[in-house]
């Protein structure tokens, strides 16, 4: 049956379902579109056969492959779009720089669209309260204290908190830090926040 | 909390689809029986069970959801679907006496939006169908929510195993309703915690690599 | 939450309005604070309330200045901190939640945009219509790039109307009522039902169709829990 393949790349989106961004699938996308393009050549031949010889026993196949054409797309089109609610999420989560595991899985295009998506979201948060900014990205959850207890879960180096104080942060090392400036670090796995 | 940041797009409501939904896709990818109404001429190797050129009318075969719809027309009759067995009347008693004992896993999983999307097609059936499934989704709801609201801190792979698609969303949704509460109420609500996509990544990565 | 506002002196928050819209810090907050549940729990994009978020942000630096001036190791000065860190919280989450839905609703919310009558009060700020028009314009570029240039004449444009869905305006939605109404008409949940009519008391609570009472949380008749 037509658009076997492009269930193959839904498939490999739904299995994920964390949110995980797999690798894009270049090779499958092309041939979804070999498919569509023997489709649609075929449908002409048999439009023009079905005008100009009077067939309109042709109909129903030329139905039939229309829709497979139309059905080829919306899974195309799903496809991409859910790799975008994917890719944005990974904004939220990482910060606006991502690991390379993560980046190798995006394809040129894609990594155009998280650039620019960068860029507006960047300069919304910058404009807001005319002009003085407001990072959305940062008060995830509602604070219940300035400072928090957090172990570093990795070697990060030197860390700068408000004050100007300089601290080191060293794998398994414990520290009492302002919960805002930890906020991201945690996210990203790096710190651990400790609760007794 | 909404510390979760990928949503997928949601299915559709009752009859709808949702163009861009995964779920959807899937769903409509599912076969039901038909028979053609009319030959389609030089498609012949769509069916597996000739060698002809074409496909005559009469030939009864499975086609997916999405192709019995696009092709169905009330006036200009191509196909006509029939019933899978799990809508028919034999099946809609045993839903009707117990709900609660059919595995809509097995029988399914898309039991109710199948179901569902059977009513696009003109039967005489449809009313009964539509009110089986409504029943069967009562009959089983109080159940569903009952352990969604009480398995805590155990495995719950028995209890969703047996279900369809749009139950076991609504159990997963019941879990974390009930997972944090459990966490507000021992004062964990406020902890800050890693990105789960984050750790799913390092997990990963970490298979990926042999040690 | 408001009273360490006052003493830090609000005051000046509203200084160049009218006399009519003056509000203490306390009435901004509640009024933050009342948009932020709505944003949170109504299932469509709500109007913008670009005033309460501009006054808010000016509260919040003034009174960081405030407190760059008290003493180090002040007791009242982690108190004020830890106010400014809530209210900051609120509004990040209320900005959040209003962006969340841009995204996932961007064709239907431009073009109500567009739709929209001259004097008609905008659903968008200036800065989040920006942000819309881009995340359409970028997501547009992207699917014509990857995939529908490459496919056959006829098949090359998606219609994101169509193929983004519509805000649910039919789930249900719990709410406070905070103004008497009378004469609220419910449609019926099944065939053998009939539509019919309940007023609202004051004080009392309901879980009801968002669509049914949506006009009453634009006009803050009712507030979403």
């Amino acid at each position: 049956m037509f658009c076997e393949k492009v269930i193959e790349l839904i498939r490999e989106l739904h299995r994920m379902s964390d949110g995980q961004l797999p690798a894009f699938n270049e090779d499958g996308l092309r041939q979804v579109l070999q498919e569509m393009e023997a489709l649609y050549e075929q449908n002409q031949t048999d439009v023009n056969e079905a005008k100009s010889e009077g067939r309109a026993d042709l109909i129903p196949s030329i139905k039939l492959r229309h829709c497979c054409l139309l059905r080829n797309q919306r899974c195309v089109t799903a496809y991409c779009y859910d790799r975008l609610l994917r890719i944005r999420s990974l904004r939220w989560e990482y910060g606006s720089v991502l690991p390379a595991n993560v980046r190798f899985h995006m394809c040129a295009e894609e990594v155009q669209w998280f650039s620019q998506y960068k860029k507006s979201l960047a300069s919304f948060m910058r404009s807001l309260g005319g002009g003085e900014g407001l990072d959305l990205t940062q008060d995830m959850k509602p604070p219940k204290s300035l400072y928090i207890e957090v172990r570093c879960l990795k070697d990060h180096g030197e860390f700068e908190i408000d004050d100007g104080t300089v601290i080191l942060l060293k794998k398994n090392s414990q520290h009492f830090l302002p919960r805002w400036k930890c906020e991201q670090l945690i996210r990203q796995g790096v710190l651990e926040h400790v609760v007794s | 909390m909404d510390t979760q940041s990928y949503l997928p797009l949601q299915p559709g409501v009752g009859m709808e689809e949702n163009f861009l939904s995964l779920d959807d896709i899937l769903l409509s990818h599912e076969r039901l029986p038909i028979r053609t109404e009319c030959s389609f001429p030089r498609l012949g190797y769509l069916e597996k069970s000739t060698d002809a050129q074409d496909i005559p009318e009469g030939t009864k075969m499975e086609l997916p959801l999405w192709l019995s719809k696009g092709l169905y027309e009330k006036k200009r009759r191509v196909l006509s679907v029939e019933l899978p067995k799990v809508y028919r009347e034999g099946w809609r008693t045993v839903f009707n006496a117990d709900p609660n004992v059919v595995d809509l896993h097995k029988m399914g999983p898309y039991y109710y939006g199948l179901g569902s999307q059977m009513l696009h097609f003109d039967s005489p059936e449809n009313p009964e169908i539509a009110q089986t499934l409504l029943q069967t989704f009562i009959g089983r709801f109080r159940r569903n929510m009952d352990s969604s609201q009480n398995a805590y801190n155990e495995d719950t792979s028995a209890l969703v195993e047996r279900l369809d698609c749009l139950e076991k969303a609504l159990f997963t949704s019941g879990q974390s309703g009930l997972n944090g509460f459990q966490s507000w109420e021992k004062g964990r609500a406020s902890q800050l915690t890693a990105s789960s996509l984050v750790l799913n990544y390092r997990k990963r990565k970490m298979a990926d690599v042999p040690p | 939450m408001s009273d360490a506002l006052s003493d830090d002196g609000g005051g000046d928050v509203n200084q160049d309005d009218t006399q009519e819209d003056v509000m203490t810090p306390a009435e901004l907050i509640a009024k933050l604070e009342e948009a932020w549940l709505n944003e949170k729990f109504s299932p469509e994009l709500l109007e913008n309330k670009s005033e309460v978020v501009e006054c808010v942000m000016e509260q919040l630096s003034h009174m960081d200045a405030n407190l760059q001036r008290v003493k180090k190791g002040d007791a009242k000065a982690s108190i004020h901190r830890m106010e400014i860190d809530r209210i900051r919280f609120v509004l990040s989450s209320y900005l959040r939640s209003r962006l969340h839905k841009i995204e996932k609703f961007f064709p239907h919310v431009l073009e109500r945009e567009k739709s929209r009558g001259e004097g008609d009060p905008s659903l968008l700020s200036p800065e989040e219509f920006a942000f819309a028009k881009e995340y359409y314009a970028n997501t547009e570029t992207y699917l014509k790039a990857v995939a529908l240039k490459r496919m056959p004449p006829n098949l090359q444009t998606v219609d994101m109307l169509k193929a983004v869905p519509e805000p649910g305006l039919d789930s249900f939605v719990f709410l406070r009522v905070k103004e008497r109404q009378e004469n609220i008409l419910v449609e019926p949940e099944t065939d053998d039902q009939r539509e019919y009519i309940v007023d609202l008391e004051e004080g009392s609570q309901h879980l009801m169709r968002y669509r049914t009472i949506a006009p009453l949380v634009s006009s803050g008749a009712v507030q979403l829990i």
